[in-house]
């Protein structure tokens, strides 16, 4: 007896998105995103925003053509 | 000038949570992932001309930090993976029982792949990135991206003793894995 392999195989087509592929129907698709949601809602620390405002802060501290200040 | 430069700032502030989750994944070590953060948030700003308004800022700083991680792990003269056997070990406290695994379970699990693996299953299954964007991350083939996770995901379903998903049987998931270039 021959499986049914056309069916098997148009039943394939819509699920072949990666969504799907690790997605709800899969515990380990689950998973990942709770492990990794997890680690994005981490609160983050205020030394990142005070880094870009530093950056930010000496960018225009030279960009300030010489002589042309004030 | 001065819009456009705030605009990447606040771009790139928005992207701190997911970065530091990425660098976590890579780094596994809180603190190394956050100077991984740091040393890709000056990276970037040094390279902000490089960047194309309206491309996707995030897949760009994805680059920017999981190249740092690699220059770092080659500087430091690759750290002694553990190459299955410790963290393996301590998993042998059945992890599954039945459908009901843990977050920290699975969490241990992650940490026995090789980072390519465990790249590439992160950028898809958990940081939303596509097939191509993932590649172009990685600075690989779609086709590696595909293969490597699959393999993630069979490992993670053997140490993790999940039985393959009902509704689909491994060879169905390999064949999807394998045929998604029409998705």
């Amino acid at each position: 007896m021959k499986p049914n392999i056309a069916a098997a195989t148009g039943g394939q087509k819509k699920a072949g998105r990666r969504s799907e592929t690790l997605g709800s129907n899969s515990e380990i698709g689950r998973k990942l995103k709770q492990y990794y949601d997890d680690l994005v809602s981490d609160e983050v620390p205020d030394r990142f925003a005070n880094l870009l405002k530093q950056l930010e802060e000496s960018e225009k501290a030279s960009a300030t053509p010489v002589g042309e200040g004030q | 000038m001065a819009d456009t430069a705030s605009t990447f700032k606040q771009d790139l502030l928005g992207a701190i949570p997911s970065l530091r989750a990425f660098a976590m994944s890579l780094a596994q070590n809180a603190d190394k992932a956050d100077d991984l953060v740091q040393e890709t948030l000056v990276k970037a700003w040094d390279k902000q001309a490089s960047f194309q308004p309206g491309t996707n800022l995030k897949a760009w700083v994805f680059t920017i930090l999981r190249n740092e991680f690699y220059s770092q792990m080659r500087k430091r003269g690759r750290e002694v993976q553990d190459s299955d056997g410790v963290i393996t070990a301590r998993l042998a406290v059945h992890p599954a029982q039945q459908g009901s695994m843990d977050l920290d379970d699975f969490r241990t699990a992650l940490e026995t792949l090789p980072e390519d693996q465990r790249e590439a299953i992160i950028l898809i299954g958990a940081s939303g990135f596509s097939y191509e964007e993932a590649a172009e991350i990685c600075d690989c083939a779609v086709g590696t991206i595909k293969s490597r996770v699959s393999r993630a995901r069979s490992r993670l379903q053997e140490i993790l003793n999940v039985s393959g998903e009902a509704d689909f049987g491994p060879d169905a998931i390999s064949a999807q894995v394998m045929g998604s270039n029409a998705a």
